[in-house]
């Protein structure tokens, strides 16, 4: 189990009983509290298990050591601090097969964040975009 | 062989300006916004109080061919999947008879949200005026069709290839006699459709969907594998990779009117009565379902509900607003309080009111009253205890003549029905967020749970006029309501919801209920 802050049972969800209702009507958690934590549930697919185990859990690792990929069952569910990005034209060239940012949406289940495709990547973030930040088109090439 | 002057000049050109062999689509959503579509001037139907921006964009900059293309590919996937393998290796019967009523509520309900959702979403097309907006707003149409023929399509083949079909094929002929269906009603049908247009899209996209798709419909695929169920994975996880468009499209309403003045004065008021509304049916309905409809569990619904709805909506979604004037739900202490344990409170009331359901209900066991206790303690003193005693009754048993409602009664423990979400509450036998209140307008009484709905329903009680279950059949006897109602199985006496989900166990008829002799009364009478 992943000791990691943002794992699916992190902080509060590891206590039972009253030690977790102690802390859940706590004072001050009747409020909700701003967080810079994106979340990303991706469907259970040939595609998706090797984008999860060859590229998040792989070659890109590294990165983006707030990343947290949990199994659960019919999904994976992934946590991370800040963003989360996929390039499509890697996964391509992992498949052996024309592989787009829209084929990839395919089995993009559900994104806590805001979410948005430029060219043949997807970006999940924590950024305001539209508000803080704009969202841009594709540019001429 | 010689080529003419022609052939040589147009070969000579494409070597210089390759044609090209295929078009990007994103490259054509570039193209398309030279078209310059100006909607701003448009007339719409739905009216809002906001001004929505007229250059807002949508987020995944889809056009019609990738959007086509890609809802294709996951309709082969889902219903290949079904019909091979899942059809092959027989799931539909190794799901456990407990949740396979569940699935009866979860798919029935959700299938009334989605159709709802087609309406609120052309209406939200109708209201904006920017052309990205109302391309995703029009994607989401299209998405919502698809979800209402995916839902209907999982309950056919849970009635087909299943167990016990009474329920997952006919539930909507028990509608007007069912106390969960009102409620459903209010969240995803009125919530998404009735009134502001902008409101409507906090209720069904910044809430509904952002919010609780996440338990309802990723969540709640957990829970079906652990018991068995592969069907509504492969399903609901192919529904919600549609949501996140929808999501998007709740934020970006959000953003169309982040600059207008109106939405200061408006927002949080909007939110507040959205979440309530959306969270005072799904938080304990969902809690029941998961919980009480399962055999295997997961984790304490609290804790699903804590995750999805408090940390990461409240946080991710609305905590990151904070700096626009967007602030935490004034209702969040209630709604949590909810969490914890307005599910025993219903789940207590649907045991009582059993015969005017869809669907079959068990008692917790032993081993699962010791894990309510664990998780939620008090548990058993005030639910556990009251269900032993049911069962020494003999509840499940139709030569028993009792009825668990009877027991409200015997114990002076009136079943109300909040006028405003249509969610029956005992406000003398509860630990969730409800207590009474009534209020008299036009010589009629009406009871409330909770000040957020006695609000909403301050400022517009035209709007809440359904009649609730007590007033409709007030004065008749229980099995003519559910014969009138369409409550029994095709052959004509048996009930299709019963108090057990024993292969073995006897079915109750509707003789069984009419001997006990029950009447409904409308405990606001009394008062």
């Amino acid at each position: 189990m992943s000791k990691s802050s943002n794992a699916y049972n992190a902080g509060i969800m590891q206590k039972t009983g009253k030690a977790f209702a102690d802390e859940y009507f706590s004072e001050e958690n009747q409020v909700v509290k701003e967080s810079n934590e994106v979340v990303l549930v991706l469907k259970k697919s040939d595609e998706l298990n090797t984008v999860v185990e060859e590229i998040l859990l792989g070659s890109h690792l590294a990165e983006n050591p707030t990343l947290v990929v949990e199994d659960r069952a019919g999904f994976w569910w992934l946590k991370a601090t800040g963003k989360i990005e996929i390039d499509c034209t890697e996964v391509s060239e992992l498949l052996g097969k024309h592989y787009s940012v829209y084929d990839l949406l395919v089995d993009v289940s559900s994104t806590i964040g805001r979410a948005y495709t430029l060219g043949e990547t997807f970006t999940i973030t924590s950024e305001l975009m539209g508000l803080d930040v704009k969202l841009q088109d594709l540019q001429a090439a | 062989m010689a080529i003419s002057a022609a052939t040589k000049a147009a070969t000579d050109a494409l070597a210089v300006n390759r044609a090209p062999v295929s078009v990007g689509a994103q490259e054509v959503h570039r193209w398309m916004q030279s078209f310059t579509w100006d909607f701003e001037k448009n007339r719409t139907k739905y009216s809002t109080k906001y001004k929505m921006a007229n250059d807002t964009k949508e987020q995944f900059k889809l056009i019609a061919k990738e959007y086509a293309r890609m809802e294709s590919v996951k309709d082969e996937r889902q219903f290949g999947s079904l019909q091979d393998v899942l059809t092959r290796v027989d799931a539909a019967n190794r799901v456990h008879p407990k949740w396979n009523e569940s699935m009866k509520v979860i798919s029935n309900f959700l299938e009334v949200g989605e159709y709802n959702a087609i309406a609120a979403t052309g209406m939200l097309w109708d209201s904006a005026t920017a052309p990205e907006q109302k391309n995703g707003y029009l994607g989401q149409v299209l998405d919502e069709i698809r979800h209402t023929n995916q839902c209907g399509y999982i309950n056919y083949y849970f009635a087909k290839q299943g167990q016990d079909a009474a329920g997952h094929n006919d539930a909507r002929r028990t509608r007007a006699i069912g106390p969960l269906w009102k409620g459903m009603k209010r969240v995803f049908s009125d919530g998404f459709i009735s009134g502001d247009a902008v409101e409507c899209s906090i209720n069904l996209q910044l809430v509904g969907e952002a919010c609780f798709t996440n338990p309802l419909i990723v969540a709640v695929t957990e829970w079906a594998s652990a018991n068995g169920d592969e069907m509504t994975p492969t399903v609901f996880l192919s529904i919600e990779t549609d949501e996140l468009r929808h999501m998007a499209n709740g934020y970006q309403t959000v953003v169309s009117i982040a600059n207008d003045e109106a939405s200061s004065k408006y927002l949080n008021t909007d939110l507040n009565n959205a979440f309530w509304t959306q969270q005072k049916y799904f938080t304990p309905v969902l809690g029941m379902m998961f919980e009480y409809g399962s055999h295997f569990k997961v984790e304490p619904w609290v804790k699903t509900w804590n995750r999805w709805v408090y940390e990461d909506w409240g946080g991710i979604w609305i905590g990151r607003l904070g700096k626009y004037g967007v602030q935490s739900p004034a209702s969040l202490r209630d709604a949590k309080k909810d969490a914890y344990w307005a599910h025993h409170d219903l789940f207590l009331i649907a045991y009582a009111l059993w015969p005017t359901g869809f669907f079959r209900l068990t008692l917790p066991t032993a081993e699962e009253a010791e894990w309510y206790e664990t998780n939620y303690p008090g548990w058993y003193d005030m639910y556990g205890k009251v269900y032993e005693e049911w069962r020494a009754r003999g509840c499940e048993d139709p030569n028993s003549g009792f009825l668990p409602l009877q027991w409200f009664i015997e114990n002076n423990h009136p079943i109300y029905i909040d006028r405003v979400s249509q969610v029956p509450f005992c406000p003398s036998y509860c630990k969730g967020a409800s207590n009474l209140r009534v209020l008299e307008y036009n010589g009629k009484k009406h009871s409330f749970s909770d000040q957020w709905g006695e609000r909403m329903w301050l400022s517009e009680p035209e709007r809440y006029e359904c009649q609730n279950i007590w007033e409709q059949y007030e004065g008749r006897e229980l099995s003519e309501v559910i014969a009138e109602g369409h409550g029994v199985r095709s052959d004509g006496k048996t009930l299709i919801s019963q108090p057990h989900t024993n292969k073995d166990g006897k079915l109750w008829t509707l003789d069984d209920i009419k001997k006990i002799g029950c009447v409904f009364a409308d405990p606001l009478k009394a008062l």
